[in-house]
């Protein structure tokens, strides 16, 4: 029997440092370790903070998916003042948090993924009139030719795998690999009209929403989802199916626990309902959610330990870092800690977040006719049923069904908006008070926890984030986390070129600087 | 569209990023006839968000695939790289090797009280940025991390995070710095210095902090589309209130940017028409401890200063 190690460091086209390490035999992995290679500790530091500030300093965790930490943060906050935000406040915070998980969706696909399954060395042979396309092809060929110590970077060097060769589904990705660049500064307009700016939207405030939505500003809104609409029911839709077609395989590769934990997201316009329902799907079975069952331990990950291994939110309110000698001494250990992310739990469980999870538990809870008539639609056409969505492929599709339904949601909401009508209701800081908010990432289960001290200040916080779900290392029971335990089982064809693993991995849309914060 | 219509279509793009000042459309025939001309970059993350990524990738002045294709080699970008794991230690190892020309961009602080807060490749990011800043002929901190700390040393921090021209007095490294703060960094910004550096050998002029005069020159104050009402003392009392903005916590007076001018995205919006107070995001006090509403602020602005 050949057993190996492989270590992926850094891991690139993912948010922030990612190392991973398999070890595998004969061409099957066996093990595996997932290490998120960053910390800051922004969470313990705005204790003594302003309790407002938190929503400009946590969104600030991640510059991919600021918008949800904004929604999240503002959302804790509502909870701990008991307020109820308006009817304009919700649809415009719809309105610019939905634009972004469009934004999120094409940037994940394009810039991030299809070039793991397209070749995109096929534009030499594009024989087409579109200038972008014909720019990319004269360079590419000069490129090559150039003799240049890295010709046609960022594009080369890559893993040498089986790409697509059905050349008009390359050449097509290709093409909207480049239209989405503009399409995605399009959809991060989108959030700027409501949201001031993107990233890091400011106008997401506790209250609802800043700005005054004028009829100037929802018309040029609706132009841009107009624009935003044709590529993603075009073009996004046919790519991700094209891509599914052609890697049919991925739908039984990359398969987690299979438990699947989701936040309720895209509220009503009256406050009731949501698109994707929240909820807990374990062995099969979906529950409603229970926040009260999550915990976190972090056995093996860099920090002190602590008597009591599974720790509810806010009831650690200092996390001590390992100091480097401490930390050089657990890298030297077997077995030891290996990762700054902590391994959070639903009733012990470890759980996989994200659009299978968004998607699954809203299919299962029979709350959105919409969304269960588009997963029938692909499952009829792919061949597929709900339970392959657990897989490298059902993630991507996933995000295609979460983003047509949002895009649904935005086009009905921007009509319910009432012009010149202010979205956003004003209270003083909660005192000596605590809150709970829950969104959607577009890569999973975001929840913000805030404790107020007699001055409003922050008194502890806590955020855990989608990422910190699915990379989360073992726990004091021993069992690998939800995308560790995706890598056990997978034949990989050259270990000098993991593509399946980097495949698997870039499926869970990794955002290593939110998973550590 | 033959090559010399599709660089006049560049061309515009280069007169509505401002740069038409030292790039003329000869410049840039030539540049086209001569690929070797195009600048190598080679960027990192720190300790990052990846915020500043996602915004240069909104440029619309200059398309992506221009940069991509006619101005600059982008030799390694964390998010945009097909080379993974160790092509990319081989990658940067070669270039830090080479002897080639090539510019350093740098977003995200670097912890140094805590080296074991940021690692690639198994390596403190301090190995890397010593690496590649020192071999680099000029660097550019993007972002208000790498040029003043922002989020990744606010008060409360272990990590010990310092900007990138704080990191380079300590380890010795001379060469020039340019400072584009902002959280994040406006793509504006960086494709301005870039265009400058390709074409003029050099950055353009600066202020003491190693800031673009160009974009940084007068406060958000200065142009703002309330200098009237703070001029008589018309002040907003929450949001959604008529007026100057100072009193909601505005931190425009303490901020050096260009927002006013050019606002986000495209100047779809700017954070003061959108009803919100200035948070100065771009500056060396951001982020406070209160940001908003607290008048009492001992860091904020007040009504007589």
């Amino acid at each position: 029997m050949e057993a190996r190690r492989v270590v992926v460091d850094p891991m690139t086209r993912i948010e922030g440092h990612l190392r991973f390490e398999t070890r595998m035999e004969d061409g099957i992995v066996v093990d595996s370790k997932c290490s998120g290679d960053m910390y800051r500790g922004i969470e313990k530091a705005l204790i003594g903070y302003d309790a407002r500030t938190a929503q400009q300093i946590t969104q600030r965790v991640c510059g991919v998916c600021p918008y949800a930490h904004a929604d999240a943060a503002a959302r804790a906050l509502e909870s701990a003042m008991g307020l109820q935000i308006n009817e304009n406040g919700r649809l415009l915070r719809n309105l610019t948090v939905g634009a972004y998980h469009l934004y999120d969706y094409l940037l994940h696909f394009y810039a991030l993924c299809a070039l793991d399954f397209i070749d995109v060395t096929a534009i030499t042979s594009y024989q087409g009139r579109d200038a972008g396309m014909l720019q990319l092809k004269d360079w590419i060929g000069q490129e090559l030719n150039s003799g240049k110590v890295f010709p046609a970077s960022p594009f080369l060097p890559r893993y040498q795998a089986a790409y697509s060769d059905d050349r008009e589904l390359n050449l097509t990705v290709i093409q909207n690999y480049l239209g989405a660049l503009p399409m995605m500064s399009t959809l991060h307009k989108m959030v700027a009209i409501f949201g001031a700016k993107a990233p890091h939207p400011v106008a997401i405030e506790a209250g609802g929403v800043t700005t005054m939505p004028t009829i100037e500003r929802l018309a040029r809104y609706r132009q841009w989802l107009g624009q935003a609409g044709q590529f993603i029911r075009n073009n996004f839709q046919n790519d991700v199916l094209g891509v599914a077609k052609a890697f049919p395989g991925y739908f039984k590769e990359g398969r987690g626990y299979g438990n699947l934990l989701s936040y309720p997201w895209l509220i009503d316009r009256n406050g009731k309902d949501h698109s994707f329902t929240g909820g807990a799907t374990i062995n099969g079975q979906y529950a409603a959610l229970d926040i009260g069952k999550i915990t976190e331990d972090h056995t093996y990950a860099y920090y002190t330990a602590k008597p009591d291994k599974t720790i509810k939110p806010l009831q650690l309110n200092n996390l001590h870092p390992l100091g480097y000698e401490e930390y050089l001494s657990e890298k030297k250990k077997e077995g030891g800690k290996y990762t700054w992310t902590r391994a959070p739990r639903y009733g012990n469980e470890i759980m996989e977040v994200g659009p299978v999870a968004r998607v699954v538990n809203t299919y299962f809870a029979k709350s959105n006719p919409a969304l269960t008539q588009r997963v029938d639609k692909y499952n009829n056409a792919l061949g597929l049923t709900i339970h392959d969505y657990n897989s490298v492929m059902g993630r991507h599709l996933s995000r295609l069904v979460s983003a047509l339904v949002t895009l649904e949601k935005l086009e009905e909401q921007l009509e319910q908006v009432v012009p010149e009508e202010s979205g956003f209701i004003e209270r003083s800081l909660p005192r000596n008070a605590s809150g709970v908010g829950l969104t959607e990432a577009t890569r999973g289960a975001l929840a913000h926890w805030i404790e107020t001290d007699d001055k409003g200040l922050i008194k502890n916080y806590e955020m855990i984030v989608p990422t910190t779900w699915n990379m989360s290392p073992r726990d004091a029971s021993g069992r690998p986390g939800a995308v560790e335990k995706m890598l056990i089982g997978t034949r990989v064809a050259d270990a000098d070129n993991p593509m399946e693993l980097a495949r698997i991995i870039r499926s869970t849309d990794p955002c290593m600087a939110c998973s550590v914060h | 569209m033959n090559r010399r219509e599709a660089l006049k279509t560049i061309w515009l793009a280069i007169v509505a990023a401002g740069a038409s000042s030292f790039l003329s459309f000869e410049d840039l025939l030539a540049a086209d006839a001569n690929p070797d001309k195009r600048i190598n970059l080679v960027w990192l993350h720190a300790s990052s968000c990846s915020g500043c990524s996602c915004s240069f990738l909104n440029i619309e002045d200059v398309s992506v695939l221009d940069i991509l294709t006619k101005f600059a080699n982008l030799i390694f970008h964390p998010d945009l790289s097909l080379a993974t794991g160790d092509q990319v230690t081989e990658i940067l190892d070669k270039v830090s090797a080479s002897g080639m020309p090539y510019l350093f961009v740098l977003e995200g602080g670097i912890p140094t009280a805590m080296p074991h807060a940021c690692l690639m490749a198994d390596q403190p990011i301090t190995y890397w940025v010593e690496k590649l800043g020192s071999k680099a002929i000029a660097s550019v901190g993007i972002g208000t991390c790498a040029v003043f700390g922002g989020v990744t040393n606010m008060k409360g921090m272990e990590t010990g995070s310092i900007p990138l021209d704080a990191f380079y007095a300590r380890k010795g490294i001379t060469q020039a710095v340019i400072n584009l703060p902002n959280c994040p960094l406006k793509p504006e910004h960086l494709v301005y210095t870039l265009l400058h550096y390709a074409y003029k050998g050099s950055f353009p002029s600066t202020d003491s902090k190693g800031r673009p005069l160009k974009f940084f020159d007068r406060t958000v104050h200065e142009h703002c589309i309330f200098y009237a009402d703070f001029q008589e003392k018309h002040y907003a009392r929450y949001i959604g209130d008529a007026g100057c903005l100072l009193k909601l916590g505005c931190q425009g007076p303490l901020t050096r940017n260009d927002c006013l001018i050019i606002g986000h995205n495209g100047n779809t919006n700017i954070c003061i028409r959108a009803g919100h107070p200035c948070i100065g995001c771009a500056s060396e006090h951001f982020p406070r401890r209160v940001m908003f509403h607290i008048a009492s602020d001992p860091q904020g602005v007040s009504e007589d200063s």
